[in-house]
């Protein structure tokens, strides 16, 4: 009895591992009978095979990643650029799949083939700086719209071509960073000047208004000392008028106590008003 | 359906007792109480039982590997013969062993991060980084390079699209981040890339890289993306100081020209202020003063007037009486002609040798 069961259990795990088969979520199965394709299954779930007669090959049907080595390309005006793309594709078409690239590894070298060389073809049409930055869309898109049709045929879809770095040579690398460093430098030129032009501006206009302030005081100040002149003047007239004969007298008083000191040496006639006495007397 | 949900560790401690509970009342010599949780140790005491103990307790160790935990970060995906069936969330669970049943167990409250440009060596503090320049060099708008390195935190937002839609979703993430980084970068000039772009820059590579990865149906979220460090390219840094210098010297250049006219234009307001003072006090002088003159002249004139001869010949010897004293004299009688001139001369030379 107890030999019964096992020998049912055993044939059980047998056939069961022999002829059963499942297909996960994450891929599709092909089914090879005797080397001919004979079924595809892209629904997950168990499925029955002929135990020996029948093959499974499993594909994945997720996003796959396809991710080149940095290649060099010549690009307009025959400069060469190293460029880094990957690309995301799915197998759509396993039978074809399997029929036309057999595995992933496959599938990379042909995926190699048409993106590299659509690339090489777009990106030969376009300068430098069209490809970092205007043109960069328009790339993409080209190439992913021409490899996807190119690929088909394989059982493969291409969900797109990103490009992900473009790179100079090292030699013109050192190039660009000469120029950089001389851009650099006339930046660094530029302010300096810049900074010299605003401070000459901010002086001189400080000196303007300094002169222009002096000029203004003195304009003022003159007026002023005009004005007390014109006023004295004025004033002294007005009282002067009165008496012109004794201001003559008293003025002329004045003027000799201010000329005469004692260096003066005076030579007097006897004559005069004052020594007139001594000949009279 | 083939799920039996267990709460807790000892949930299932009691379940695996009570599977083995009456086997062990059948059996005498064995000493031992029952020892739930080891299957494994379960099955080697009840060797003696036989063929088909065996099997039952195998079967029983193939149950049990179907025991499966999904920590509180956690979210599993179980699939049943290869088909999606359910997600579940934490605690401890049952379900169909390999191969009948598959799992996933993926942390999905985690938030992931990828670095780009750079690679945390240690946390830390003090965290150390390495630049990794092939990734982090980039060119922008206008032929230049510059070195940006960044990071993405994204988590997961759908786990079944997560699990089946894509393979290899880090390097997924890593490229488009790339990718997109430098396709913004690449639409920018330097300038604005290294001054003013910088949160511009993150929130356009951000939209980009979001509008990238829902068309790979990613089930990825992205929380944020942070550029960490962008400057120039370690080759031209030095160039690039020397600017900053510059623009330092530029701002050192207008300051000083502003101390120079903080100085000079106070002063010279000061000086005009003086200049009109003084002549301001000029003008008052002359004036007070005239006024001063023109009293003392209008009282000696009222003298004067009252007796006119007098008074004049009063005035004349009093200058004369004070001017005189002091000063060398030579009075002549205009009878005496000749002697004159030797006068003079004699004076003059006297005069000289005081001089001298």
């Amino acid at each position: 009895m107890k030999k019964l069961i096992i020998s049912i259990l055993a044939l059980i795990v047998i056939i069961s591992s022999t002829s059963l088969f499942q297909v996960s979520e994450i891929e599709n199965a092909v089914v090879i009978r005797l080397g001919k394709p004979k079924e595809v299954v892209t629904e997950p779930g168990l499925y029955v095979k002929l135990p020996f007669v029948d093959n499974v090959r499993y594909f994945d049907k997720r996003l796959l990643n396809y991710d080149a080595a940095p290649k060099g390309i010549i690009i307009k005006g025959k400069k060469s650029i190293v460029i880094d793309n990957y690309a995301r594709w799915r197998i759509t078409d396993p039978l074809l799949f399997l029929q036309s690239v057999q595995n992933i590894a496959g599938a990379q070298a042909r995926l190699d083939d048409i993106v590299y060389s659509e690339l090489r073809r777009e990106m030969g049409k376009y300068t430098l700086s069209e490809i970092i930055s205007s043109k960069r869309d328009l790339i993409m898109e080209n190439v992913t719209a021409e490899s996807k049709s190119k690929a088909k045929s394989s059982g493969i879809e291409i969900i797109d071509v990103r490009i992900k770095r473009v790179e100079l040579p090292k030699e013109n690398e050192q190039n660009i960073y000469k120029r950089m460093e001389a851009e650099r430098n006339q930046q660094a030129k530029k302010y300096r000047a810049e900074g010299r032009e605003k401070s000459l501006e901010i002086t001189s206009q400080a000196d303007q208004e300094k002169t222009i302030i002096l000029a203004e005081a003195y304009r003022k100040s003159e007026e002023l000392k005009g004005e007390g002149d014109a006023q004295a003047l004025e004033i002294y007239a007005d009282a002067y008028n009165r008496d012109p004969e004794f201001y003559k007298f008293m003025k002329t008083l004045e003027a000799y106590e201010k000329i005469m000191d004692n260096k003066t040496k005076v030579i007097l006639s006897t004559d005069s008003e004052l020594w007139n006495m001594l000949q009279t007397k | 359906m083939g799920e039996i949900r267990f709460d807790d560790l000892e949930d299932v401690k009691r379940f695996i007792k009570e599977i083995f509970y009456g086997r062990e009342e059948e059996r005498n010599d064995q000493d031992e109480p029952p020892r739930g949780g080891k299957p494994k140790k379960a099955s080697r005491n009840h060797l003696k039982g036989g063929l088909g103990g065996i099997i039952i307790i195998l079967f029983l160790v193939f149950l049990g590997t179907g025991i499966y935990q999904v920590g509180p970060d956690e979210e599993a995906v179980l699939l049943r013969f290869g088909q999606y069936s359910k997600t579940v969330g934490p605690g401890m669970h049952w379900y169909f062993p390999n191969p009948i049943g598959k799992r996933y167990v993926v942390k999905t409250t985690k938030v992931y991060r990828v670095e780009i440009g750079f690679e945390t060596v240690e946390a830390g503090p003090p965290a150390r980084y390495q630049n990794i320049p092939e990734e982090s060099l980039m060119f922008t708008g206008d032929e230049n390079m510059i070195d940006v390195d960044f990071s993405v935190q994204y988590k997961i937002s759908n786990l079944k699209d997560y699990i089946f839609n894509v393979r290899d979703q880090y390097e997924t993430i890593k490229s488009a981040s790339e990718s997109a980084l430098r396709q913004v970068v690449g639409s920018k000039g330097i300038e604005e890339t290294l001054t003013v772009g910088k949160e511009g820059i993150q929130e356009e590579t951000r939209e980009k890289l979001k509008e990238i990865l829902d068309s790979y149906g990613t089930g990825i979220m992205i929380i944020g993306l942070q550029l960490q460090d962008v400057g120039p390219p370690e080759e031209v840094m030095q160039a690039f100081k020397e600017v900053a210098n510059a623009r330092e010297d530029r701002a050192r250049f207008i300051n000083e020209a502003d101390g120079y006219r903080n100085d000079i234009i106070p002063n010279a307001r000061g000086q005009a202020s003086q200049m009109i003072n003084r002549a301001e006090a000029y003008k008052e002088k002359r004036v007070k003063e005239s006024q001063g003159d023109v009293a003392k002249f209008i009282k000696l004139s009222e003298k004067y007037s009252l007796g006119k001869e007098v008074t004049k010949t009063r005035m004349y010897l009093e200058t004369m009486e004070k001017t005189m004293p002091g000063i060398e004299k030579i009075i002549i009688d205009p009878k005496l002609k000749g002697s004159i001139i030797n006068l003079i001369g004699g004076g003059v030379e006297a005069n000289e040798k005081i001089n001298n």
